[in-house]
């Protein structure tokens, strides 16, 4: 249909439909009207599940609050955060959460980046390796930390293998020197697969010739990992690293998985961290004003550590 | 040309070794969910297998697998309905069409990606208990239809799609509701797919969420069905570990299905969904 047909097809339809047509298509066809029934359910949904949430969550932070009596909201200034920061229970919860992204991080960033370098051999059975390593990513952490609760429990066979590495023969989720490191486990066996995944495409979109003119010049193969692949890698090594912090700080299945029916953090609040900190205090509890100041503390601890975390990876560069 | 060959070695052995490890809890899993509960944690082979447990949960009014799997079904569908709607929309106003705030609007998406849902969980659980949304699929879905970060990815996708195209419909007659629907809609199927499949993984392997706001078995989703199952009947190792594999095939297939779609999306956003 050429150009000429379509106006007068246009205008055609304008005049058969009369007036009301005519202004709805003109009304079709200014910018601001489609743009904002467009972008109408978006704004109503996130106004009203995400914004307003939002505010209150600061709101009721300066609030003493119970969920049973929530009209009897006493304005208490910062009195929540007092507490907070006065309770020992608080910073421990806040040691354990830097604990884990102190280990698991870095443990599944390397881990996650000899995954990588293995697979992308030429070798038979690659993808069977690959799926092997990512699977676990795809699961969810509820059905992974029950399997290896099952797997961790005293004298099972690999309690037995890891007291032949000369570690107790305990169950370890109910150990208190143990939990901790359970949870990192669970977290880094999840997330390598990710990273994997991740540094695998990094790797391919390194061109060969680098290597090959490595290999003529005598370059070792640690030397060419060292001064061809890791710097090619920085970017990606970037990403892997400030996702998974991310999602370290907000650990949160695998800890209610393996408190059962105690307090969340169980063993003993071995493993409790800022996050089993407010839900205990505010969904639990149902101390809300308690809760939502702990929860802001948390927000703030989050941005705090990006904020670091990408002066010290931009200064690296 | 000797130490190649003790270095491929090498390699090969580190690489088998970690397989193994990784296999193991998935073979530990499989094979006892199909042996006796006497045999629980030893390896007998595997003579007396038996469905027993897979059973169990099609009849034990206690763990009702299929309403539980019914659940995370609607919920996930629900919810994905919700975001093949709202998203594209927003996107589409963002990337393509100009009006007063638009500027706003983005910041505000950008914002809210930054944000961990831990932020607002406590004032949604209280909204939803004053509108007595507790317990209900509304609760569960209806604060989900949408996700910023999936609108931000839409948008940052029809901004790739030319102007040009989107004018040339406007001459043949289309305003601009056609020139998304029958335009930039069908063009971006990619990222929809995408957006999906990350919707579809995320929503389905939920457990906060879903464990907060539902209490009442009756409305359990799987993975909080799943986990119920392990705190009531923890000795019974076999049982628990055939809900596990239960719970965990449909997510398996769908990644099979699905897989190079969802590890390209995955790697590029970072979100398991």
């Amino acid at each position: 249909m050429n150009e000429y047909n379509a106006g007068t097809r246009g205008i055609a339809n304008r005049g058969k439909n009369g007036q009301g047509k005519f202004a709805y298509s003109r009304l079709a066809d200014s910018d601001a009207f489609v743009a904002w029934i467009f972008i109408l359910p978006f704004i109503v949904l996130w106004a009203w599940w995400f914004f307003y949430p939002f505010l209150q969550s600061f709101i009721r932070s300066f609030q003493d609050v119970n969920f049973a009596a929530l009209d009897e909201a006493k304005f208490i200034g910062f009195g929540n955060y007092a507490k907070i920061l006065q309770d020992p229970d608080f910073y421990r919860a806040l040691l354990h959460s830097l604990e884990i992204v102190a280990i698991s991080v870095p443990s599944q960033a390397v881990l996650g980046l000899l995954l990588a370098i293995l697979v992308n051999k030429k070798i038979a059975g690659q993808g069977i390796f690959r799926t092997v390593f990512f699977i676990p990513y795809i699961a969810s952490q509820i059905a992974v930390t029950t399997v290896f609760m099952m797997l961790f429990k005293q004298d099972t066979f690999v309690t037995r293998f890891f007291a032949l590495l000369g570690m107790k023969n305990a169950t370890w989720f109910a150990d208190t020197d143990y939990a901790l490191l359970f949870v990192c486990m669970l977290f880094v066996f999840q997330q390598v697969g990710f990273s994997m995944i991740v540094y695998l495409s990094g790797l391919q979109e390194i061109p060969r010739d680098l290597y090959e003119a490595a290999e003529i010049d005598g370059a070792s193969k640690g030397n060419q990992f060292r001064y061809i692949t890791v710097p090619s890698l920085k970017p990606v090594i970037f990403f892997v690293v400030s996702v998974s912090t991310i999602l370290a700080f907000q650990i949160y299945d695998q800890i209610a998985a393996i408190s059962r029916y105690g307090a969340l953090g169980t063993p003993a609040g071995a493993t409790s961290t800022v996050v089993t900190y407010f839900y205990q205090h505010g969904i639990r509890y149902l101390n809300i004003g308690y809760g939502c100041a702990a929860v802001v503390l948390f927000f703030f601890v989050i941005l705090a550590v990006t904020a670091i975390q990408k002066k010290l990876l931009d200064a690296k560069d | 040309m000797n130490v190649k060959l003790i270095r491929r070695a090498i390699a090969y052995a580190v690489l088998w070794l970690l397989a193994a490890a990784f296999a193991t809890p998935f073979i530990y899993t499989l094979y006892n969910s199909f042996m006796p509960l006497k045999y629980a944690n030893k390896l007998v082979g595997m003579k007396e297998w038996t469905l027993e447990h897979y059973a169990t949960f099609f009849t034990n009014e206690a763990y009702n697998v299929p309403l539980w799997f019914w659940n995370t079904l609607v919920m996930t569908g629900i919810i994905m309905l919700g975001n093949w709607i709202v998203n594209p929309m927003a996107a589409y106003a963002l990337a393509k069409l100009n009006f007063r705030g638009k500027k706003l609007v983005l910041w505000m998406v950008m914002a809210t990606m930054m944000v961990p849902y831990h932020m607002i969980l406590i004032p949604v659980y209280v909204n939803m208990a004053q509108i007595g949304w507790l317990n209900t699929f509304a609760g569960l879905t209806v604060p989900f239809l949408y996700q910023c970060l999936y609108i931000f990815m839409l948008r940052q996708f029809y901004l790739g799609i030319p102007n040009e195209l989107i004018e040339a419909s406007r001459i043949d007659g289309l305003n601009k509701i056609g020139g998304f629907w029958r335009i930039v809609f069908p063009l971006a199927k990619s990222s929809l797919i995408t957006m999906s499949i990350l919707t579809f993984a995320g929503t389905w392997n939920s457990y906060l969420v879903p464990s907060t706001f539902v209490s009442s078995p009756e409305k359990y989703v799987l993975v909080v069905g799943l986990n119920s199952l392990k705190d009531a009947a923890f000795e019974k190792t076999s049982l628990i570990m055939a809900g596990v594999v239960l719970s965990t095939v449909p997510i398996l297939l769908f990644f099979f299905f699905f897989q190079k779609q969802y590890i390209e999306g995955v790697s590029t956003s970072g979100i398991k969904g």
